[in-house]
């Protein structure tokens, strides 16, 4: 090899040099550490799933981070675990995380729904250290993170389900393709884009169900078109609102500020908005009863029915 | 060193090499000492990881109970109702995923699947290269870009059976480790993959007899013509190929045309024509033009920095100089053609999208960006450094300190991150976890307006280049037709192309609150339009020169100024309204790059020259520049694999068919960047091995009859600008 081969060699290797340093520092920049993958027990792995794997995200938020409402606001979590500890006797915060997640059903906070799924099955299927990690995560929301005392949780976590998915097949062929277009054709005298949004697509007056397959089953569809009121997303609860002139209203608040109440509310198909003067306002309680109409399964043909299901199972 | 000591000396050392390359290869990726393990059957592959497929196969009955299993052909096994039974099929469990002699099967498929796409790029690049340096030799009666071609033909004969021999070793290992996902491969693609097998018969047969046929094809336009042909042809099936693998490869991202729950095909057409392919497609074409240029510019270099005469060294200076120009020409718009691509990606996936720029792949986009930016800063400094070879350039130099500044300072917008991992207690400090000042320079408004601001200084590095030895321009009169021509297609095209989105963007489905912030961007488009056909009445006014700095003022004006402040506007009031406002960006900075070039072009046509160009004159440095400029994109081309490969997560067919193995986690950055840089070694290294090998036959010929015959000193070279 000449002398000019050899600077050329040590130029290109000096180069790929840098680009490796780089990636490392990169990676210690980012909190994802010089190992070999973002995983093991660290509230930073724990981070990523929370956001990303575990589809935490879909249902919970953390303070200004996140939209979700489906779930608890995760904020300031860590302390809270303590409290509640304490209340149900149990001997510490981390005891109660750990219930939370192996049997979600358990401990349900107030005013929401039992809608969190067992994060070890499918289709979510966490492995067991990656439970760990997102509880290491949890803990630094409003405490320090003990890994140490974490691991001694280690066996009472299940390993994620060896169960097969058995994918939910409609009875009569259908295209989810087919599905997305019943779903925001608005020619129909009800159409769900107008009060959900998919992929930045409708209105916001129902939840969002972008990733919405990745979390809940067939069956939790079919049951919440045909029977709407029967689960309600928290925070799309019907308010019941009557005025001093002795006017009901049923909706959804859109706003609230110290003046007045913005109301949706569902007339024929339509989502209307209703302005009511604070002062005007006798009585508001919170209703069982969803906005989405009750009637959409008589509205919609078979095909069309199993369509949607089918779209909305493929939004993961 | 005649062959044969050649020959022994490899001999010798061959067994160090091979010793070296298994020992480095062992402590780089960490690898268990259990090297011949056996095959990992789907229970103990999930040993740690205890998650099984997330597919079922077909045919589930509703009510069925889910710890039932099935037999292919969707017969359920429940009912045969015995333990025993239960305890055949589970050893008769077919294999998901097997190990490579003890190693990490995921890691493997890596390495061996980015070099085979290695050569690929380099093998479908460099003929699109070859090609137009034939015609344009050919129409201009220069006999040095034809030979030029022809010892490009000459490397790739080589790098072809390499890449072929690494296609059919990533096929064997893809088969091999992941037998349940090329399963469902097979089932959607399988009549595909005998259209890939008999294109690339094409491939081959175009491929020699293009090479083979040079000289014999000689002598008569017909003959000539016929040469090209096979070029094109060459060129046809080469893309085809990569239309096709590209289809594989999307599928895996945005599966389309099949029944998601069952993997049942319902259309091959739309499993091909998925939301990603078409996207991946013009990426990977206008990406490989630039990959086989820089490649091209390297050879190139290396070349002029071993030249032994000064003939030598004037034929790799312009051959390294072409490379170069090819090279940053594709570099140019494959920022618009990645940021469609990422658009797609968010259209398909939004929360791949989201894994993309706001998840786990976040932090790979600063490092796409250094790369990027070394790429734009190197091929500068090459430009800067090549005006030292043009008498008269001088006149330009005082314009570099001022593109320096615009450079570095883009860059450094680039590069800042959205927002960095606060403590809680710096997030108390803030008041908000973004940074109150870097958050400006971090959304993607500032970064789609740095991006086009170093894409116009590039182009204005370029411009000054061009200009160099140029002198007093003759009337725009005397360009004859041909400047008219020229001209009025160019206009033509630019207007085209800004007032049809313009309309489109007239009718675009948006709520009317929303709709009212696509309204400056249609007017952005109408200025530019008349700013475009400004430039080119100037140009026929004799006044190109006002021309050009208007269209230049103006574009920095709206694609920078005005649309990074109301890419803010936008990202806070209308988001949707982003994907408009990208592509009128995008727009109005091509409408700028064609019309100034072709202004350029027949402004200069026949102007009085200064000086020559003294080719060869280059000082070591251009040639490292040159050299810097393979590496890296190399490099990106490594880290942008793993980027598409990767937003896949855990999953082999994205939302389809999951990665149960203990592999399927997301690698750090520092992981990915050694075993990047371990691709990017063993392909540079086998590229040279393959040039080595390739040249062995001419270097006796060479010593004794050197057939080049170029000018030291030329104006000789100067219509090759």
């Amino acid at each position: 090899m000449n002398k000019s081969m050899l600077k050329i060699t040590a130029f290109g290797i000096a180069v790929i040099g840098f680009y490796i340093y780089i990636t490392m520092y990169v990676a210690g920049l980012s909190g994802t550490g010089s190992g070999e993958s973002a995983g093991g027990v660290s509230p930073e792995a724990g981070e990523k799933i929370f956001w990303g794997d575990g589809q935490c995200s879909t249902c919970h938020k953390i303070g200004t981070s996140g939209s979700a409402t489906r779930g608890p606001d995760q904020e300031g979590l860590a302390s809270r675990a303590e409290e509640r500890a304490k209340e149900l006797g149990m001997a510490s915060g981390l005891d109660y995380l750990v219930e939370s997640i192996v049997d979600p059903d358990k401990y349900i906070v107030k005013g929401y729904d039992k809608i969190m799924p067992r994060v070890y099955d499918p289709p979510i299927m966490l492995s067991r250290e990656k439970i760990l990690a997102v509880l290491a995560f949890l803990q630094t929301l409003g405490g320090e993170p003990d890994i140490g005392a974490l691991m001694k949780y280690k066996d009472k976590i299940p390993e994620a389900s060896k169960k097969k998915v058995k994918p939910w097949v409609p009875p009569i062929v259908v295209d989810a393709a087919e599905g997305e277009k019943v779903f925001f054709d608005e020619t129909r005298p009800v159409t769900c884009g107008k009060c959900h949004v998919v992929n930045g697509k409708g209105k916001k007056v129902g939840p969002e169900l972008t990733g919405i397959g990745a979390i809940q089953t067939a069956e939790y569809f079919i049951e919440s078109i045909l029977k709407p009121s029967a689960k309600i997303v928290k925070g799309y609860e019907t308010m019941y609102v009557i005025t001093t002139d002795g006017i009901p209203y049923n909706g959804l608040i859109k706003s609230e500020t110290e003046d007045e109440l913005v109301l949706l509310k569902e007339e024929s198909g339509e989502i209307e908005e209703v302005v009511i003067p604070k002062p005007e306002i006798a009585e508001m309680k919170k209703q069982e009863v969803s906005i989405m109409p009750g009637n959409i399964g008589e509205l919609l043909s078979v095909r069309d029915f199993y369509g949607i299901v089918s779209f909305l199972q493929s939004l993961k | 060193m005649n062959n044969l000591k050649i020959v022994r000396w490899f001999a010798k050392r061959s067994i160090f090499v091979v010793l070296l390359v298994v020992l480095s290869l062992g402590s780089f990726l960490s690898v268990v000492p259990e090297i011949f393990a056996a095959d990992i059957p789907v229970v103990a592959a999930k040993a740690n990881e205890g998650a099984t497929s997330g597919v079922e196969l077909p045919q589930f009955e509703s009510g069925q109970s889910s710890a039932d299993s099935q037999l292919p052909g969707g017969q359920s096994a429940a009912g045969e109702g015995t333990a025993t039974a239960a305890i055949e099929e589970e050893e008769m469990a077919p294999v998901q995923y097997r190990t490579f002699f003890g190693l990490d099967p995921r890691t493997v498929v890596w390495i061996v699947s980015e070099l085979h796409l290695m050569f690929a790029a380099f093998v479908l690049g460099v003929p699109i290269f070859a090609v137009i340096v034939e015609i344009v030799g050919f129409k201009g009666g220069d006999i040095k870009y034809d030979k030029m071609a022809k010892e490009f033909t000459k490397l790739l004969s080589a790098a072809f059976a390499t890449t072929a021999s690494f296609g059919g070793l990533l096929g064997f290992c893809l088969f091999g480790l992941y037998p349940e996902f090329m399963g469902h491969m097979t089932n959607v693609f399988s009549p595909t993959m005998y259209v890939y097998a008999l294109m690339f018969f094409g491939e081959a047969f175009t491929l020699y007899g293009y090479y083979y046929s040079w000289e014999i094809l000689k002598g008569t336009a017909a003959k000539k013509w016929f040469h090209i042909f096979l070029g094109i042809m060459l060129n046809l099936f080469g893309t085809g190929l990569m239309f096709l693998t590209n289809s594989w490869a999307t599928y895996m991202m945005s599966p389309a045309g099949i029944v998601p729950e069952t993997g049942r095909l319902v259309s091959l057409y739309h499993a091909v024509y998925n939301p990603l392919w078409m996207p991946v497609n013009i990426h990977r074409l206008i990406a490989n033009v630039c990959f086989g240029g820089f490649v091209v510019g390297a050879y190139a270099a290396v070349k002029f920095l071993g030249a032994k005469s000064d003939e030598e060294r004037a034929h790799y200076d312009w051959m390294g100089y072409v490379g170069n120009f090819i090279g940053v020409g594709a570099l140019i718009p494959l920022p618009f053609a990645g940021y469609w691509l990422g658009r797609e990606v968010y259209s398909a996936s939004p929360v791949m999208g989201n894994i993309m720029m706001g998840g786990a792949f976040s932090w790979t986009f600063i490092i796409q960006a250094i790369l990027i930016g070394m790429l734009f800063i190197g091929a500068n400094y090459y430009l800067w450094l090549g005006m030292g070879r043009i008498k008269g350039s001088e006149r330009y130099t005082r314009f570099f300190k001022y593109l320096i500044f615009i450079i570095f300072v883009s860059f450094a917008v680039w590069l800042t991150p959205h927002n960095l991992p606060l403590s809680g207690e710096e997030r108390a400090m803030i008041g908000e976890q973004y940074h109150p000042f870097s958050k400006y320079f971090g959304v993607m408004a500032a970064k789609n307006a740095v991006v086009n601001l170093i894409i116009l200084a590039t182009f204005f590095s370029f411009l000054i280049y061009r200009r160099g030895n140029k002198g007093e321009m003759c009337s725009f009169s005397e360009q004859g037709k041909a400047g008219k021509i020229g001209i009025f297609s160019a206009l033509i095209f630019c207007l085209l192309m800004l007032i049809s989105y313009a309309i489109s963007l007239n009718f675009v489905e948006l709520e009317e609150n929303i709709k009212v912030f696509v309204k400056p961007l249609i007017l952005s488009l109408y200025i530019q339009s008349f700013v475009v056909c400004l430039a080119a009445f100037l140009t026929f006014k004799n006044k190109g020169k006002l021309g050009q700095a208007l269209l230049f003022a103006v574009t920095a004006c709206i694609a920078v100024l005005y649309f990074w402040y109301y890419g803010f506007q936008v990202m806070q009031k209308a988001n949707l309204v982003l994907r408009y406002l990208s592509v009128t960006q995008v727009s109005i900075v091509m409408s700028c790059l064609i019309m100034n070039a072709i202004i350029d072009v027949f402004m200069f046509r026949k102007a009085k020259l200064v000086g020559g160009i003294v080719w060869g004159k280059m000082p070591a440095r251009s040639q490292y520049a040159l050299i810097l400029l393979c590496v890296v994109i190399v490099i990106l081309m490594g880290l942008m694999g793993f980027i598409r490969s990767g937003l896949r997560m855990d999953w082999h067919v994205y939302g389809v068919l999951q990665d149960t193995s203990q592999w399927a986690y997301t690698p750090t950055l520092s992981y990915m960047g050694r075993i990047v840089g371990l691709i990017v070694v063993l392909f540079l290294g086998l590229v040279a091995f393959v040039f080595w090998l390739a040249n062995l036959g001419d270097k006796k010929e060479n010593k004794k009859t050197n057939t080049y015959e170029y000018e030291r000193v030329t104006a000789d070279y100067e219509g090759d600008r």
